[in-house]
């Protein structure tokens, strides 16, 4: 199949990390339903044939076949966006996109089992899980509250990259796993930031304001 | 005249951006704290008069609160103005939200949660401030000062030096070490949650940038001593 195609599930954070980055770089692509819940279809061996982990999402993009949100967006930027903004090519702005993806990809994945927890009832102590998502939250609020004091509004550098888009879905979804947003005013500001990008979109238990 | 028990900071004013709005507690109730388009702040009971959902999930429009349920909007006095669902109708008055006294001072929002004559607390330090920020912590607010007192911040510029703590009015402390004070906003969200509203007294051209991030360091500090120490040995 030519062009880009996403195997998708609507509720999964991660693949709403990818069609954020989809939308807003403007691409066309198309989605295949995966049936995710309760189906558990990506364990399946058609798809382990695509992902080994048995894990969402899977992009495809020519003859190219890729999991991994983080890497996703790696890609996606890279072949599609040539002012090189969403992922810079080099210093500063390259090494912080970097950490911040490794942070998403690895620490912050804790918030998506916490809310897996809370909405699927899949195994783990839910409280555990939901104090340790905080925390994650509370380094990113940390981090944004600093860079409010340099008057910088993105995590990474002077402009939005695809760290803001992978990182964008534990907070806006925190609700689900019973984590309100008072006590995150960094993140509350960074995240009206986001939410004002050009080809923003929501999913289920992000609301659509206007 | 101390204002202790009526008038308490909720937030930074900087943290409530115009046209925002963020759910907050005092003493366990649930608040809605909010500015409108206009710059104005608002603290309200942060329950829909429909359905009691949160307010604070809605979304602030020009001078309007809207719900995020099923859209009812409310206006700066709390009176509902408008339902979707029944957009000819002249909405009854009786449909209100309870609106707390909201004002600025030392950087931050003070809401009064009862009616009340006494005037809201007035630093001496009156003049410019620059927000460091709040940050909460899961203990009560004695001992928020105990620890305050035994982790004190070293001054941003100059020696180190001693530290004075020193209850300026109610909820509003000052925090003197050497030639740098901090304004400290004491918010009980609970009998076992505190936030902490800080703000540099001072200007600007002095303290924005790096003064700012000194005094953030120390919250942080500060937070992990509260985390990791017992209560017993933090109070000693
Ligand atoms: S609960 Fe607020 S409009 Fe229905």
């Amino acid at each position: 199949m030519a062009g880009i195609v996403l195997y998708n599930y609507e509720l999964d954070e991660n693949c709403y990390k990818v069609r954020l980055a989809l939308s807003m770089l403007g691409l066309k692509w198309e989605p295949i339903a995966v049936n995710a819940f309760p189906g558990n279809e990506q364990t399946t061996p058609p798809f382990l044939a695509m992902n080994p982990l048995g894990t969402l999402p899977i992009l495809k993009d020519g003859d190219l076949t890729l999991f991994g949100a983080e890497a996703i967006l790696a890609h996606l930027a890279r072949s599609n966006d040539p002012t090189d903004k969403w992922l810079p090519a080099e210093g500063a702005d390259f090494a912080g996109v970097m950490q911040w993806l490794v942070f998403s990809a690895g620490a912050l994945a804790v918030a998506g089992e916490a809310r897996r927890s809370s909405l699927f009832d899949t195994p783990g102590d839910g409280e555990a899980l939901q104090a340790s998502a905080g925390k994650l939250l509370r380094i990113m609020d940390d981090h944004m509250i600093a860079r409010g004091y340099e008057g910088l509004d993105w995590f990474a550098a002077g402009h939005p990259t695809i760290a803001d888009i992978a990182l964008f879905p534990a907070f806006a979804l925190s609700r689900d796993f019973g984590i309100d947003h008072d006590e995150y005013a960094g993140l509350r500001r960074w995240g009206r930031r986001v939410r004002s990008l050009p080809g923003f979109v929501t999913m289920p238990g992000i609301p659509d304001y206007y | 005249m101390t204002t202790a028990g009526v008038w308490h900071p909720v937030a930074l004013s900087a943290s409530i951006e115009p046209g925002s709005s963020a759910g907050t507690h005092i003493d366990g109730k649930e608040f809605v704290v909010w500015r409108d388009n206009s710059g104005a702040p608002h603290m309200w009971e942060d329950r829909c008069p429909h359905r009691g959902m949160k307010l604070s999930f809605g979304f602030v429009r020009g001078d309007h609160i809207a719900c995020l349920y099923h859209g009812w909007q409310y206006d700066t006095a709390g009176q509902c103005r408008y339902i979707p669902a029944h957009p000819e109708l002249d909405v009854p008055g009786s449909i209100r939200v309870p609106v707390f006294q909201t004002v600025e001072v030392a950087g931050m929002i003070w809401v009064a949660t009862e009616p009340t004559e006494s005037a809201p607390p007035a630093p001496q330090e009156t003049g410019e401030t620059v927000s460091v920020r709040s940050v909460f912590f899961g203990a009560a607010i004695d001992a928020v000062l105990a620890a305050i007192e035994t982790t004190p911040p070293r001054p941003f510029s100059g020696e180190a030096a001693a530290s004075v703590l020193r209850q300026i009015d109610g909820r509003l402390y000052a925090l003197t070490v050497g030639s740098d004070t901090l304004l400290l906003g004491l918010h009980s969200l609970s009998g076992e949650r505190t936030a902490l509203h800080v703000v540099i007294a001072g200007p600007a051209a002095r303290y924005s940038g790096k003064g700012q991030a000194h005094f953030l360091a120390w919250t942080a500090e500060l937070r992990h001593r509260i985390e990791t120490q017992p209560a017993a040995a933090v109070a000693a």
